[in-house]
């Protein structure tokens, strides 16, 4: 067919280069402000505006919209991820971190699927260099879901501590009535599973994204593999599927999953005896 | 006929084998995770056929399970990863 699509040779991996926009480096940490900084920024800023917008002021005995959503949605948050998961004396404390980290990963999740002109690649138009529009989602990096997985296991271990003292919230690791001579077995495994935690929290968050926008540029990418008008309704339409069911399902449950397994780590180093 | 040409060099062998052993791993991930998903809706499906009032208090257990699950297909995917990029 036509080869005039084909203009440059198709990368996908291409959304997730991150080039150092101001380059600032302490020692051997790199911590310049690059696209997935921004990223998280604006869904940081994001998400303060929407908690304020629908929690914050105006509220009446008689709810407008506006509150009965966020009272839905606190409703939600509140039923399903704190309650039954952290016991009731911790739930004050720790129901606001969840939520807010429900609230800041389902933000960033859906950011990435908007296309946003916040890009190194440029674009000729009027006489202007602009930044080309693309997807780029801040979850899909693995260094801030780590961190974000961090502040849990963080958390976990602090108020595991806090609560039972040291010697008891150790001891809880080990399963009760455990056979003294299997002993030897079990602590390194009950010490690797805590650090596996951190692992599968991670990178099940990470791995999610990243192979949605792999899947739905991939799709879009086959019109440029193949570099084929005939491919352009079959790729389109798959990518819409994808797309759909990326922002429909996959963004809001990767949050809540990953709120929810804070919410039982948490919940279970304070109460260990569940 | 790429695929013949590839491997005919020692190195398009080697990128070959990489390709195939990508894609199978990935693919029996996947295999893995299809049927667990499956078990999850269709114990989801019979449990609220029988109990239709727990479906509230299900729905959240219902996803918390298919996430983990479906998170070992990426498990593989980024193994796959890792061996096609770093071997």
């Amino acid at each position: 067919m036509s080869l005039v699509l084909a203009v440059e040779e198709f990368s996908p991996e291409h959304e997730f280069v991150l080039d150092p926009w101001v380059p600032f480096e302490l020692g051997p940490i790199d911590l310049s402000i690059n696209k997935a900084v921004v990223y998280l920024c604006l869904g940081g800023l994001v998400t303060i505006l929407f908690g304020v917008w629908f929690m914050r002021f105006g509220l009446s005995l008689r709810p407008s919209r506006r509150q009965t959503t966020g009272e839905s949605l606190y409703d939600a948050l509140q039923g399903q991820i704190a309650e039954g998961n952290l016991p009731s004396r911790a739930i004050g404390r720790w129901f606001p971190y969840v939520a807010s980290l429900f609230l800041f990963i389902w933000i960033l999740n859906l950011i990435g699927f908007i296309p946003l002109p916040i890009s190194s690649e440029k674009f000729h138009a009027f006489g202007l260099d602009l930044p080309t529009w693309g997807i780029y989602a801040a979850t899909a990096n693995l260094s801030v879901t780590l961190a974000l997985a961090f502040i849990t296991f963080g958390a976990t271990h602090v108020e595991g501590v806090r609560y039972n003292g040291p010697v008891g919230y150790f001891k809880s690791w080990i399963p009760a009535g455990a056979p003294k001579p299997l002993l030897g077995l079990i602590v390194p495994l009950e010490v690797i599973s805590q650090f596996m935690r951190l692992v599968s929290l991670s990178v099940r968050l990470y791995a999610n994204m990243l192979a949605g926008h792999m899947l739905f540029l991939v799709m879009i990418g086959l019109i440029f593999i193949f570099s084929s008008y005939y491919l352009i309704v079959p790729s389109i339409l798959f990518g819409t599927v994808v797309y759909i069911f990326e922002v429909a399902i996959v963004v809001t449950i990767q949050a809540f999953v990953f709120a929810l397994l804070s919410a039982i780590y948490i919940g279970g180093a304070i109460e260990p005896e569940h | 006929m790429d695929i013949v040409l590839a491997a005919t060099s020692d190195e398009g062998l080697a990128s070959l084998g990489k390709a195939i052993a990508f894609g199978v791993g990935v693919g029996l991930g996947a295999v893995g995770a299809g049927i667990g998903i499956g078990n999850i809706f269709g114990s989801m499906i019979q449990a609220v056929a029988r109990q239709p009032e727990l479906r509230g208090e299900l729905t959240g257990i219902q996803w918390l399970g298919f996430a983990l699950t479906e998170a070992v297909v990426f498990y593989a995917l980024l193994g796959g990863l890792l061996a096609y990029v770093l071997v």
